[in-house]
């Protein structure tokens, strides 16, 4: 058996631990820069309010109900999900953290002694008691299938926040409730394709040939069709680690009109991604910078973007930073208003099969970067940098609600009343 | 928190080994006494005076473990209609005490939001200038 268990509307959820004023109420959490809604309390939920929908359609009727707004913490949450994480690692042999929410247990070489409701149970209130924190628990043979399991859990109105397919009849019972496209690995443009081909419902996609499926999709479809049918075919040892591409975009908190705090922002996401690439061991050979106007706005649209090829790949700060910073004048126009840049790696090369330009001349050398990136885990994020980004960011994000770093940072740690 | 036993590489040509080398153990680590979940412990600051009768003083810092087991008498932070309160609570009165004020004890009723958020298991008196704290959001 497999489990799979989340935290219900985390961000939400995560913000009410540290502060009992805001618990039982509408709360919803926003983005960076706080345009959209990411998590929302089952108290907001009932007002109506949609996920991913943007702040401001929705902040009339919060205010009439005097919801509490907060920017996300990813400060906080990213100290909750480990302690989580490492409180459900106790519950079984293997565990593998899937998001930050989020995490499977595999169960193949082990089981509890207990019944799995009960055992489901023991772990939904140890994460209560430890952390404040509510999960759903899925339980099905594969990971696909606990993952349909913790789906009917929330959606399908069981009541604790648990389901177990413990057999082929609840399987059956659960799966033919479930559309397609809610299907884990099922998107909305397969499952329009599967609907063409009268497969409307889980149930009927496990009874469907998993060979003639992968004949006109791929091999994944044929393996999902077969998880569904019990039969393990998901090895987190296996799935690719590398992302094949490293992106960092971000809106700026005010619009940008100049050329120099474009070039500040871009160095900024050039040391995100130069960070990343170290920390998956690769580098870029290609580089893309883009920066546009709202898109929503009234005036002309405006987008711009451009490529810049390496000739041997790098993960060197001063090469990514220095290349955007040079980029930038190709990204702007005086008079427009910049609404978001950002800058990726398109090109990623691992280190390890990296061929060696024989003519290049690379007076880089890893050590500066290790010993920058070593300073800085030690002392804080930002210690060490480049000073292409600039002292003050204007264009930094909008978190106007941001609460406390109350497990982290030991000026924010919660005030207990004892008067 | 990352434990590292410091074992020193020692390729055994040089003679001078540290006599001392087999009994190196780790230093003595304070989360080690004062935390004993550590997924299950929050740190807090008291603000106010009314619990000096258990030792508890403005400033303090308190070692909130939620998985503590209770007592029939402990001090407790708990959500008291909306706000962390540190008091110290008689469970079979259903009774928070201020001990060191001379306040009366506070009968919880039908009415209030009441819930323990853990056992205060340690605090910690700073008598000097931690500059870590010193702004402190209060």
């Amino acid at each position: 058996m497999f489990a799979l268990i989340d935290a219900n509307s985390f961000y939400a959820s995560a913000e009410q631990v540290f502060d009992p004023a805001v618990r039982r109420r509408p709360l919803v959490v926003l983005t960076n820069n706080d345009g959209c809604i990411c998590a929302l309390s089952d108290e907001a939920k009932q007002l109506g309010i949609k996920k991913f929908g943007p702040y401001y359609q929705s902040e009339q009727i919060l205010r009439r109900h005097n919801a509490t707004i907060r920017s996300s913490n990813y400060a906080l949450y990213d100290d909750l999900s480990n302690k989580m994480m490492r409180v459900i690692g106790r519950f079984g042999p293997r565990q593998h953290v899937y998001s930050i929410d989020e995490c499977f247990l595999d169960l193949r070489r082990w089981q509890p002694t207990m019944s799995w409701e009960r055992y489901a149970n023991a772990i939904r209130d140890t994460v209560f008691t430890e952390l404040r924190l509510p999960v759903s628990i899925g339980i099905g043979a594969t990971p696909t299938l606990a993952k349909a399991a913790s789906f009917a859990a929330k959606q399908l109105g069981s009541k604790c926040g648990i389901s177990v397919l413990r057999d082929a009849t609840a399987t059956e019972a659960v799966l033919k409730q479930l559309e397609v496209q809610q299907v884990w690995g099922i998107g909305k443009r397969l499952a329009a394709r599967l609907n063409a081909m009268h497969i409307h419902s889980a149930w009927a996609l496990s009874q469907a040939s998993a060979r003639q499926l992968r004949q006109y999709f791929s091999v994944e479809v044929e393996r999902t069709v077969r998880e569904l049918n019990g039969v393990v075919c998901l090895d987190w040892d296996t799935l690719p680690l590398n992302k094949q591409q490293l992106f960092s975009t971000r809106a700026f908190g005010a619009p940008v009109t100049s050329l120099s705090a474009l070039r500040q922002a871009l160095a900024w996401h050039g040391e995100r991604i130069a960070l990343k690439l170290r920390q998956q061991n690769c580098g870029v050979k290609t580089l893309t910078a883009f920066a546009h106007a709202n898109p929503f706005a009234k005036h002309d649209p405006f987008h711009r973007s451009t490529l810049h090829t390496f000739e041997e790949p790098t993960s060197d700060t001063r090469d990514i930073v220095g290349t955007l910073t040079q980029l930038a004048p190709k990204l702007f126009e005086s008079g427009v208003l910049l609404h978001k840049c950002g800058a990726g790696a398109i090109d990623i090369i691992d280190s390890k099969v990296l061929q060696k330009d024989l003519f290049a001349h690379s007076t880089r050398t890893p050590a500066l970067m290790a010993c920058m990136d070593a300073i800085n885990r030690k002392f804080g994020t930002n210690t060490l940098g480049m000073a292409a980004k600039g002292q003050h960011a204007p264009w930094h994000m909008k978190r106007q609600f941001l609460s406390p770093q109350y497990t982290t940072n030991w000026r924010h740690i919660p005030i207990i009343n004892c008067e | 928190m990352l434990k590292v036993i410091p074992v020193y590489a020692q390729a055994g040509i040089n003679g001078f080994e540290s006599p001392a080398a087999e009994y190196r153990e780790l230093a003595l680590n304070l989360d080690e006494l004062l935390i004993e979940h550590p997924t299950a412990t929050f740190i807090g600051r008291a603000k106010g005076d009314s619990m000096t009768g258990v030792g508890i003083f403005d400033g303090d810092l308190l070692i909130v473990d939620r998985a503590a087991l209770p007592g029939t008498l402990d001090v407790v932070v708990a959500n008291l209609n909306g706000s962390f309160v540190c008091k110290l609570y008689n469970r079979e009165r259903q009774q928070l005490l201020s001990p060191g004020t001379g306040q009366r004890a506070y009968q919880l009723h039908q009415g209030d939001v009441f819930e323990v958020e853990g056992i205060v298991v340690r605090s910690v008196r700073l008598h000097r200038f931690a500059r870590q704290l010193s702004q402190c959001l209060r």
